[in-house]
């Protein structure tokens, strides 16, 4: 986020973003103390955390009775792209690479290798018409896109599907500066196919032409010990075998750090999913443990001098 | 405020209301000129750029207004200027310069309107992601009755690699592909680079000696074209057939290139590894001659007309024969026009249409002969940058 000290600099030149610098120095130091613990013997430890950069592992009872142990992880990456020029304009790029769960006694095996959502928030949103001179007419809302590359899911000892792309272009209401929030709605394409597994062959393949409508919302506390998501799609998907059908599907989680160790925060988390188009529903509850995670900027392990 | 006016007309009655014509737009600084800020008697800061031959000098306000032209933002994109530079407007004005309302500059592919607000008019859609929806009512000579289709198309990177004054163009393309419904077809590709590089130094050249002699330059302008994970899938009286293009590799010469290397024409040949499945016979890898000819050209500098032509052969060589005594090949042309018709939150909403052609003997069921298909849809474009100035 750019304050107004470094707005000043950015518009008065490198003589000012000295003074600017010093002043965003002592902000952070003001701001650090409420994600920055201090121990009874003065060490300090990280009382936030960046639930978005991470590379964590799962272990999970999955299905509602009886419970079947999963093991998984992911590795998920988030940054924001700014720009000097254009201080309230900002890319909030989030990304999930190779998200795995398995679960050996239901011989059941989901993985993801990619999933990226951004979002361009800027101060105004509009729309350009390519008029002469063009029109620019203002929007409430941020836009972006949802992609997803390799979603693979099986779902009996006999089916299993791999989305190959689902994309979407997405409005975001929340019309947050940060990427703790997004409430975002858009119209989503995929391209899905079934798979016999014994012998494996293609058994389906689906697609959404745009015909599908896709909620994606995210919400964190400041501190990122809570996060909560739901992504639901519902709409009409044309099948090669079957013509067109009206599926749902959706997901939802919700996790809480509890406890952090070396500063690495573990969480305890539940999550339920639903598939109409597999008639399948999983809930799930497990820990999650982060083997590497970004510190929140506001942390500050090292005592002043 | 009429501006506004127009903004709610067009949310409420959509775009026929955008034709209102507003008041002459007041002139724009040139981004290219120096320009100086200056306070006024109430402490508000206004940017002055002055025209020496035209004894002009036009005035802006150092941020962007409300509907009521209340001083709400400060202006984006916009240059550093100084206050305290020695511009004098008294002198100036005894000197008969006039001071006219003008508008703050914008960059290169951006523009700034009345109140100040900055907005992207140029988009490079070779740095981009991109997906969209269509509708292709497809004849085919022998079957007039099927006729409806529909399709998405995406890209989930397309990105040219090219700086100004560059001999050398590098494209770069991720999960580009299309799919089609009713009949179903899939063309897919995982990862696409190719390379256009100007020569500088003629192979050879010719002087001619009739009236003044004269030199006439010959370039060679060749790259190259590679693709891995290729997937093509079609649908067939007998169930569905795939062709896995594993990896193709091909030289290319431009028989013409754009200064900037962005448009071109050229021919490509090389060879392709693949392989080959079907309900009828099962397996077969192939090696595949191929040849192209391609034509991209972006046809206005911002970037709003593009144009795209594809006509390719190919005839593989299977490693155990398929139809003994057949030549078997693939032919297709593809052209496609795409046309920029808004952007949202600077993120261009384009027009395309297409038409196409395929003929092949090289998939049992499918009749050797052309199948047309006309394409008309929308794309979503997200990033695409203004061109390189």
């Amino acid at each position: 986020m750019i304050d107004t000290a470094q707005r000043l600099a950015l518009r008065r030149g490198p003589a000012s973003l000295g003074l600017a610098a010093a002043v965003a120095a002592l902000a952070g130091v003001a701001h650090a103390d409420p994600c920055t613990g201090i121990s009874s013997g003065g060490s300090r430890f990280a009382a936030c955390f960046d639930p978005g950069n991470r590379l964590e592992l799962s272990g999970a009872t999955i299905g509602l009775s009886p419970g079947q142990a999963a093991l998984g992880g992911e590795l998920a990456l988030r940054h924001d792209i700014t720009f000097e020029d254009e201080p309230d304009l900002v890319w909030k790029m989030s990304h999930e690479l190779l998200d795995v769960e398995y679960a050996p006694e239901a011989g059941r095996f989901d993985g993801l290798l990619y999933r990226g959502i951004f979002v361009r928030h800027s101060r105004d949103g509009h729309i350009v018409l390519p008029t002469d001179p063009p029109k620019k007419v203002f929007l409430p809302f941020d836009i972006g896109a949802f992609v997803e590359v390799g979603r693979f899911e099986t779902h009996s000892p006999a089916l299993a599907s791999l989305g190959i792309v689902e994309t979407a272009a997405l409005v975001d209401l929340a019309r947050s500066h940060s990427q703790r929030f997004r409430l975002a709605v858009g119209p989503s394409g995929s391209w899905r196919v079934d798979l016999d597994r014994m012998p494996v062959a293609l058994a389906d393949h689906a697609i959404t032409p745009f015909s599908s409508l896709l909620l994606d919302m995210h919400g964190e506390s400041d501190d990122g010990l809570l996060v909560a998501e739901l992504r639901g799609e519902a709409g009409y998907v044309w099948h090669l075998d079957r013509g067109w059908q009206l599926e749902e599907r959706a997901e939802a989680s919700l996790e809480r750090t509890i406890l952090a160790v070396n500063d690495r925060p573990i969480a305890v988390y539940a999550d339920v999913r639903y598939e109409s188009a597999y008639s399948e529903t999983i809930a799930g509850v497990g820990v999650r443990l982060a083997l590497f995670s970004r510190h929140d900027p506001r942390v500050s392990l090292d005592p002043p001098h | 405020m009429k501006s506004v006016y127009a903004a709610v007309a067009a949310i409420g009655i959509a775009l026929p209301a955008i034709a209102i014509a507003d008041p002459p737009q007041s002139p724009t600084m040139d981004p290219d000129k120096p320009v100086h800020c200056q306070r006024d008697r109430t402490g508000e800061v206004w940017r002055i750029q002055c025209d020496d031959a035209k004894r002009v000098c036009l005035y802006a306000p150092d941020a962007e207004l409300d509907a009521d032209g209340n001083r709400v933002h400060p202006l984006e994109r916009v240059r550093d200027c100084a206050e305290a530079d020695g511009f004098d407007r008294d002198r100036l004005e005894k000197a008969g310069y006039q001071f006219v309302p003008g508008r703050a500059d914008a960059p290169w592919g951006w523009s700034r309107d009345e109140r100040g607000r900055v907005f992207q008019v140029n988009f490079d859609l070779h740095k981009r992601m991109y997906f969209g929806v269509g509708y292709a009512p497809q004849k085919i000579i022998e079957n007039p009755l099927q006729s409806t289709r529909t399709s998405i198309d995406f890209g989930l990177l397309v990105l040219d690699l090219y700086d100004r004054g560059d001999t050398t163009r590098h494209r770069i393309r991720l999960l580009q592909g299309e799919v089609n419904m009713e009949p179903f077809s899939a063309d897919v590709t995982l990862a696409h680079y190719d390379m256009s590089h100007r020569f500088t130094d003629p192979l050879f050249r010719v002087t001619t000696f009739f009236g003044e002699p004269a030199r006439h330059d010959l370039h060679l302008n060749l790259g190259m074209f590679t693709e891995a994970g290729g997937l093509e899938l079609r649908q067939t009286p007998y169930g569905n057939t795939e062709l896995w293009k594993h990896a193709t590799a091909q030289v290319t010469l431009d028989l013409w290139q754009s200064a900037d290397l962005e448009s071109f024409v050229r021919l490509r040949t090389g060879g392709i590894l693949e392989g080959q499945s079907d309900p009828v016979n099962g397996y077969r890898s192939a090696l595949t001659e191929s040849t192209a000819l391609d034509v991209d050209m972006t046809l206005d500098p911002a970037g709003f007309h593009n144009l795209r032509f594809e006509l390719a052969h190919e005839l593989p060589r299977y490693f155990t024969p398929y139809v003994p005594n057949v030549l078997v090949q693939r032919m297709r042309a593809k052209l496609q026009y795409e046309q920029i018709i808004l952007a949202i939150n600077d993120q261009p909403i384009s027009l395309n249409f297409s038409a196409g052609g395929e003929k092949r003997n090289d998939i049992p069921g499918v009749p050797d002969q052309w199948a047309f298909v006309v394409d008309a849809g929308l794309r979503f474009s997200l990033w695409a940058p203004p061109h390189a100035r």
